[in-house]
């Protein structure tokens, strides 16, 4: 679903991802973790070329780029098949939420405006909402917007999903309704790239989770292993100090 | 309730109601003596503008209205300065309203001012929020069909825009304005945002270049320096070069405006509109500008209320547009006399713009509060 071959960034001069070698079977959910600044945002990022980079080849459901093929074009064609949920939201303030859900659909994948305003219906009520079909943004507590974001991408019909740290922003009161649409979504077979801090969700969904320090993967294991027994030093220092006294 | 003899520890039993909140009952002589002469600063303050601003208010009013002269045909009838020569105004309407338009078509005309008017009142009586798009529309619009029908069009009589004058000529001048300057604008201010060098500098330049030079300097090129540019045989009513002086000026102008507002647009949205799958095209028209131009209403009001000032520029190339109506009048054989004749005139001319600039600064506050 998701290959990188020796992908390799720089911001400037600064060498941001470092020979990223990463498979993401079809069905399979990657939770990415690791300090800030390691990479973790940079590597999910690059995967539906929001980050161009500079060496290395990206494949992603079947769709081949290289570096030097990283074009408007290549990045559109990619993310369509590639949704995203963001820390910030980013939802359309000047839209409502069924709006913000049809969008997508119906610019940006040809689909009919009926269709999609179904598609967004069904979605709405997945996460729980759609009784604030009509509501803004602003109306919306955090909680709520990242669950309608998510609804925003499972109306594309994505094949992979990216999560760029989607709790961070929430009050941890709401972090859980989110937690939860999250694995009720793992739960139906979606691939999925998540990064995140929490790791009660990495153990309890994670297939593989990926440990992320300076710009490389240096840890890659089944929950199970990865937070029992860690084998590499800065893995267990890491733990030691993310993990509950 | 707690129990009182625990003071480390509240537990609340009965939760407290929402009540209303209590109604100000100060009063009036009170409030009004807090609001006006609350110091003695502004006690003073106050009572400096009464002695400055009552003898001048009074000293106009008899000028304006107790003195007034309000009937006559020639400046016989305003042979004093004590009193405004209504007169003048009131035996001037027509070439001050039309200008020299043929008397036999004048219908065209009052076409275009009902329409406006007709415009206006659909716009601005709408029962709930004003609605920004429908006003864009109709100034987009209504330009070229008063263009169309006060021209002729092939179909109606070719009427010149050389006999165009006064009211009319300042509406359509003004409304061709916005229709060129504004979307002119927003392209100027999306291709200083292109990925193309050239175009962006191009746009840069011309902005920049635009926005350094007087509008009146403008105009004098346009009407003087242009015809020497152009191809042989193509020849250009002034009016319609004034225009184009106008169009390109107020576009600098208005694409600074724009650039303030799309940078207002984070880069966040940019981002979720290409993760959803919207192309630069459709993520421009859907996420960006909806919410850049609802932003930077104000300021484009601003320039719409300039742009209804400027056209009295018109009349120093010798256009004959409200202000130069005015001014000829006061040189025709008629009305030649007392200065206080044509003084009357820029007075009358003065409460008229103000009363247009007044209520688009007034809808405009609409507009903002609108969703």
């Amino acid at each position: 679903m998701v290959r990188m071959d020796g992908i390799n960034k720089w911001y400037g001069d600064y060498h941001a991802l470092r020979d990223i070698e990463l498979q993401v079977a079809p069905g399979e959910r990657i939770v990415v973790c690791g300090p800030s600044g390691s990479g973790k945002s940079t590597l999910v990022r690059t995967v539906n070329l929001l980050e161009p980079f500079q060496q290395g080849r990206l494949n992603v459901c079947g769709i081949e780029v290289g570096a030097d093929e990283i074009t408007r074009a290549s990045r559109l064609a990619l993310n369509r098949k590639v949704g995203m949920v963001f820390q910030q939201f980013n939802l359309f303030p000047h839209m409502t939420a069924l709006q913000n859900l049809t969008v997508g659909p119906v610019w940006g994948h040809g689909v009919s405006r009926r269709e999609a305003t179904e598609r967004a219906m069904h979605y709405l009520e997945r996460v729980g909402l759609l009784a604030h079909a009509h509501k803004h943004p602003a109306q919306l507590s955090g909680g709520q917007q990242q669950r309608v974001a998510i609804a925003r991408t499972l109306c594309t019909q994505p094949q992979v999903v990216l999560f760029d740290e989607p709790t961070a922003s929430l009050d941890p009161e709401m972090v859980n309704e989110v937690l939860q649409t999250m694995e009720g979504l793992a739960g139906e077979g979606m691939t999925m790239m998540i990064v995140t801090h929490e790791m009660g969700f990495a153990r309890r969904v994670a297939d593989r989770v990926i440990f992320m320090d300076q710009g490389q993967v240096i840890e890659s294991a089944p929950p199970e292993e990865f937070f029992e027994r860690p084998q590499s030093p800065r893995l267990r220092s890491f733990l030691g100090q993310v993990l509950p006294h | 309730m707690s129990s009182d003899t625990d003071s480390n520890r509240f537990v609340r039993v009965a939760l407290v109601e929402a009540r209303g909140a209590p109604v100000a009952t100060l009063p009036t002589p009170l409030r009004w003596r807090r609001a006006w002469l609350s110091s003695p600063a502004m006690s003073i303050a106050l009572l400096a503008v009464l002695v400055l601003l009552l003898p001048l208010a009074w000293r106009f009013f008899q000028w304006a209205v107790l003195n007034a002269h309000w009937l006559g045909n020639s400046s016989q009838a305003c042979t004093d300065d004590q009193g405004a020569c209504w007169a003048f105004v009131i035996a001037r309407w027509k070439p001050w309203l039309v200008g020299d338009y043929p008397s036999d078509q004048l219908w065209r005309a009052a076409s275009c001012f009902a329409g406006f008017a007709v415009f206006w009142i659909w716009v601005v009586r709408r029962p709930h929020t004003a609605d920004l798009r429908r006003v864009l529309l109709g100034f987009l619009l209504l330009p070229l069909a008063f263009f169309a029908l006060l021209l002729g069009a092939g179909v109606l009589p070719f009427v010149p825009p050389t006999r165009w004058g006064g009211l009319l000529l300042t509406l359509v001048a003004t409304l061709a304005t916005f229709a060129t300057a504004l979307p002119l604008g927003l392209l100027l201010a999306l291709g200083r945002r292109s990925e193309l060098p050239v175009v962006r500098w191009l746009c840069t330049a011309f902005v920049e270049g635009m926005r350094s030079v007087p509008l009146l300097v403008v105009l004098f090129i346009a009407a003087t320096l242009l015809p020497m540019f152009l191809p042989p045989g193509l020849k250009l009513d002034l009016f319609v070069r004034a225009l184009a002086a106008f169009a390109l000026f107020n576009a600098a102008l208005a694409a600074e405006v724009f650039r303030g507002g799309l940078q207002l647009i984070g880069r966040g949205q940019l981002e979720a509109a290409t993760t959803v799958g919207l192309g630069r095209l459709a993520t421009l028209a859907l996420i960006v500008l909806p919410q850049a131009v609802r932003a930077v209403v104000p300021a484009l009001v601003n320039i719409m209320i300039a742009v209804i000032k400027e056209t009295t520029l018109l009349s120093v190339i010798g256009v004959n547009d409200f202000l130069g109506a005015v001014e000829n009048g006061a040189k025709s054989p008629d009305w030649t006399g007392d200065s206080n004749i044509l003084t009357s005139g820029h007075v009358f001319l003065a409460l008229a713009y103000f009363l247009v600039c007044f209520g688009l600064s007034h809808y405009s506050r609409r507009l903002e509060a609108a969703r």
